[in-house]
């Protein structure tokens, strides 16, 4: 799912970019990981993983004194949804 | 059955799935704020209510023709319905083309009785029926098929196919349409691709629906 952008990225792909990296480890992973994932810098990364966890997609845990952020239910319905609209949208033409 | 009413069916069946498309764009664009999919799920709304009240009204209107005498004030209701019908669709081509000029711009570039179908369907669509407004649909649905084509040999992918096969299928009824002039038979084959067309976006839209976890 994450892919290299030399445009402009939306929010929803960053969201789904770094939702889909998280889901790509199991559902749950460490920010180095989804960092790379979603290529953003870690500045970015905490700001939108802060979004997404006001938004009940992702929730905060923590792991060996590690913290680790799990994908919610909520956070994979959405993630099941933006991909069935991208598949619907790129039929058409339209890129996300 | 009669072919009168398998054509008004055919009509229906199309302008439900024309709907159902413009549902699901409407969700995309709601859900993500997609603008191009705002141009399809007006498009194909209004493609779909256009059509639906077209069989509505051809139903209305055989209904009426069998009752009274065509009234001079009837004829001009049914004119204006057919105006109605070709215009919204219009519009709806023109939204389409609209999301493919904006996208180009994002990415920098059966067995028949002939005679019987003739004699039963003719009278009524004949009537709908508008040369020059018809022409200006074929070149629309024109760019947008080749547009659509485009996508499947970049995408190559199933849904984009079935997207092609649609709109392709949608251009060539309307040229079907174009010779219902000279043989009126035509009408009844291009509601059937016509069908055709619109029944690959249901299969398109059966297969984006079907991603799971």
């Amino acid at each position: 799912m994450p892919r290299e952008h030399k445009e402009y990225r939306s929010k929803a792909r960053i969201y789904v970019d770094i939702l889909a990296s998280i889901m790509k480890h199991g559902g749950k992973s460490r920010p180095t990981r989804i960092l790379y994932g979603a290529n953003l810098s870690h500045d970015r990364l905490m700001k939108h993983l802060g979004q997404l966890i006001e938004l009940e997609l992702v929730e905060e845990q923590k792991q060996d004194d590690a913290v680790i952020y799990k994908l919610t239910d909520k956070g994979r319905k959405f993630l099941i949804e933006f991909i069935k609209i991208e598949k619907f949208a790129e039929a058409f033409g339209i890129t996300i | 059955m009669d072919l009168r009413l398998l054509t008004f069916l055919m009509e229906f069946v199309s302008s439900f799935i024309s709907l159902l498309v413009g549902y699901y764009a409407l969700k995309g664009y709601k859900e993500f704020s997609i603008k191009g999919l705002f141009f399809l799920y007006l498009g194909f709304i209004i493609l779909g209510i256009g059509t639906f009240l077209r069989v509505f009204s051809a139903t209305y209107f055989v209904i009426l023709l069998r009752a009274l005498e065509p009234a001079p004030h009837l004829r001009s209701l049914i004119n204006l319905a057919g105006l109605i019908y070709t215009l919204t669709q219009l519009i709806a081509y023109s939204l389409f083309t609209a999301t493919y000029i904006l996208q180009a711009k994002a990415l920098g570039e059966r067995s028949l009785e002939l005679g019987l179908v003739s004699a039963v369907l003719f009278p009524i669509y004949g009537l709908f029926f508008n040369p020059s407004l018809e022409l200006i649909a074929i070149v629309m649905l024109g760019f947008i098929a080749v547009h659509s084509f485009n996508n499947w040999i970049l995408k190559r992918s199933s849904g984009s196919a079935l997207v092609f096969l649609g709109f392709g299928f949608m251009f060539l009824s309307h040229l079907l349409f174009l010779f219902m002039i000279m043989e009126p038979v035509f009408l009844f084959f291009g509601q059937v691709i016509q069908l055709a067309g619109f029944l690959c976006l249901l299969a398109m839209l059966a297969r984006v629906s079907r991603v799971h976890a």
